[in-house]
């Protein structure tokens, strides 16, 4: 543990120090032309194909949509945790402060991992050991990244589940996972993420499996948490419920590419693409009368059975003949360069958009 | 948990919530229990016998040969005269020594075999498991003639036999629970922390298969005695005139017709460790069951 090794300290604090100091305004997390792909039956299927995106530090990006459209498996690949056996990175860049991820290998990739890069998971109930203590748990990130000996360690980690409130952490470090429930459990994930004060937090449905007072409760905690730690954080969900409270930009995800991709407020105001504009119509609203959920009708097309030409053309009530035949590229709105989509009747390339 | 910590509890290293988990289906027990006092019964008596064997156990008393029991020897004479209880004693120690080490060196070795290859899976769990069973295809009285054969025999060299024959089954018993832990959400949130592969299998797959590989232990040493029996009686054990159970009884053996004493009590002192073992080894086998770990 106390082997030699440089003292980290605030070697990652988002500008200077250590590796290659990030100049204002060039983002944290820069995607480009990111292809994932899984074997199935015999051959390679893109999961996640041509998605670009860039997160700035400090910035909350929500990637959303249905089961199946890449969200979770974008953040694997931003990772390196694609399973190497049936998938891989196939093509394009992640650039990382400066470094391309794709391009660096395992031993490299481990060291940012849960020190720079942190991620969460869906599922509390089981994504803690239950054989080891919280504390332990905890403060064992602090020892691998960090090198801290125990005692520091353990101190640190008291101190990180004050922070996520956990309830009088000190007489509940030595408990195990079973004695505590979902929401406090998330907590500790959060910690676990948190330990070592990662530049960005990938959140993969970090609340789905919550009950609805404690998703907002965690919310709020992420939300105050990343502004403390000026963290940029991706955050994947299909709750645009969570996305409104919680997003600055949203990434609308459909059959692994992106199709929309807007500042929170103008996709609420003006979801443009047809699948972001059905998902938005398809949240059930308190304050209205309604008898029936509006659903979009038939299914995302499994991995090796992609649509030619727009993939959602199957499922759009806008579809023309176009849309089957060409794929539509992704680009800025004519009023709007922030807001891009990817459709051929409401944002035709060299012209036109959505005004 | 402690209501009033003055100092940040340190954080445990490992198994401490599986063996809590094991004791307390243990205590609830009775067979285990009674096997557990009977086997450190005879712990305690080894461990004593330099201050409780009425006799020295190499000491030859010629006028006194091939005796049954009497006030002055309990369990009788050997054909050189020597105590048997002294000899039982003292050989308690043997057998329970060269056991014990056996199987820790089988526990560590076919242990790590175990979960590197359930970890890394894949062409290479396919290579090791098959030497695996490659060696437990090797009867245990056939793998110490080859040990003895190649190595000589000696103490050292027995238990190196009998630890050979346990390897195997040892890398099996730890492969399978690796092959289903490795793959819960608390690995993979593991990677994402970025822990290296030797910590996720040292610190947070082995605390969760620790008690299968403990139930097998306490099976696999009562086995061990009797392998170390075995190899013994057929002279490939420890040489004479060092007093081990084994041996005794091939000495008994070569004197049936004189005297019976020599054959029956070192046969029942190895049916008494090998049941009491056994009775343990049960107990903590029930203890472990999944339908006692359900509400996990």
């Amino acid at each position: 543990m106390s082997a030699a090794g440089p003292p980290r300290g605030a070697n990652h604090a988002p500008s200077g120090g250590v590796g290659v100091p990030s100049s204002a305004g060039e983002p944290i997390l820069a995607v480009e032309n990111l292809v994932t792909a899984f074997r199935t039956g015999g051959g390679w299927h893109p999961a996640v194909r041509d998605v670009s995106f860039a997160v700035q530090h400090n910035e909350t990006l929500a990637i959303v949509g249905e089961s199946g459209c890449g969200k979770s498996v974008t953040a694997l690949s931003i990772m390196g945790l694609v399973p190497p056996a049936n998938g891989r990175v196939a093509g394009g860049h992640i650039r990382f402060a400066g470094r391309d991820l794709a391009a660096l290998g395992e031993e490299e990739m481990r060291k940012i991992r849960g020190d720079r890069i942190s991620m969460i998971f869906q599922e509390p109930m089981t994504s803690l050991n239950p054989v080891l203590t919280i504390g332990f748990q905890v403060a064992e990130a602090l020892q691998y990244h960090r090198d801290m000996g125990r005692r520091e360690a353990a101190a640190a980690a008291l101190e990180l589940l004050d922070q996520v409130k956990i309830p009088s952490a000190r007489q509940r470090f030595a408990d195990y996972p079973h004695q505590f429930s979902g929401g406090m459990r998330q907590r500790v994930m959060i910690a676990m993420a948190l330990a070592c004060r990662p530049e960005l937090l990938l959140a993969d449905e970090p609340t789905t499996a919550l009950d609805v007072t404690i998703q907002a409760e965690v919310l709020a905690l992420l939300a105050e948490l990343k502004a403390a730690y000026g963290m940029a954080m991706v955050f994947i969900t299909h709750n645009l419920g969570v996305v409104a409270s919680i997003a600055d930009r949203v990434a609308a995800m459909y059959a692994g590419e992106i199709v929309e991709i807007a500042p929170v407020n103008e996709l609420f105001a003006r979801p443009t693409h047809p699948y972001t504009e059905l998902l938005l119509r398809s949240i059930p609203r308190v304050d209205r009368d309604t008898v029936s959920l509006a659903a979009i009708a038939g299914q995302v097309p499994a991995i090796g059975a992609m649509p030619s030409g727009c993939r959602f053309a199957p499922r759009c009530p806008l579809r023309e003949p176009v849309c089957t035949e060409r794929d539509p590229p992704l680009v800025p709105l004519r009023d709007a360069p922030d807001h891009q989509v990817r459709c051929w009747l409401r944002a035709p390339p060299g012209g036109g958009g959505h005004a | 948990m402690s209501g009033d910590t003055a100092t940040v509890p340190i954080a445990p290293r490992g198994s401490s919530y599986a063996l809590q988990q094991l004791t307390r289906a243990f205590s609830a027990n009775a067979t285990s229990w009674i096997g557990l006092v009977i086997f450190l019964l005879v712990v305690a008596l080894a461990l004593l016998a330099p201050l409780i064997s009425p006799y020295d156990p190499l000491d030859q008393d010629i006028l006194a040969r091939l005796q049954g029991p009497s006030a002055a020897h309990w369990f009788g004479t050997d054909s050189y005269g020597r105590d048997i209880l002294s000899r039982l004693l003292w050989g308690a120690r043997l057998s329970l020594v060269i056991s014990t080490v056996s199987i820790l060196a089988a526990v560590v070795i076919g242990g790590a075999i175990g979960i590197l290859a359930g970890y890394v899976g894949g062409r290479f769990d396919m290579v090791v498991m098959q030497a695996m069973d490659v060696l437990l295809s090797f009867p245990s009285l056939i793998m110490g003639l080859m040990v003895v054969a190649m190595l000589g025999a000696s103490m050292g060299n027995l238990m190196i036999a009998i630890a050979l024959t346990a390897i195997a089954p040892f890398a099996r018993i730890a492969r399978a629970p690796t092959i289903l832990v490795k793959e819960r959400d608390y690995i993979e949130a593991c990677r994402a922390l970025g822990y290296s592969d030797l910590r996720i299998m040292t610190i947070h797959i082995l605390p969760n298969i620790v008690a299968e590989i403990l139930v097998m232990a306490s099976l696999w040493l009562a086995t061990a005695i009797r392998i170390e029996a075995s190899l013994s009686f057929i002279g490939l054990g420890v040489r004479p005139p060092t007093a081990t159970w084994g041996g005794m009884i091939r000495e008994g053996f070569e004197n049936i017709l004189d005297s019976v004493s020599l054959s029956i009590f070192p046969s029942l002192a190895i049916l008494l460790v090998v049941f009491s073992l056994n009775m343990l080894g049960d107990g903590l086998r029930d203890a472990i069951d999944p339908k006692m770990r359900g509400g996990e």
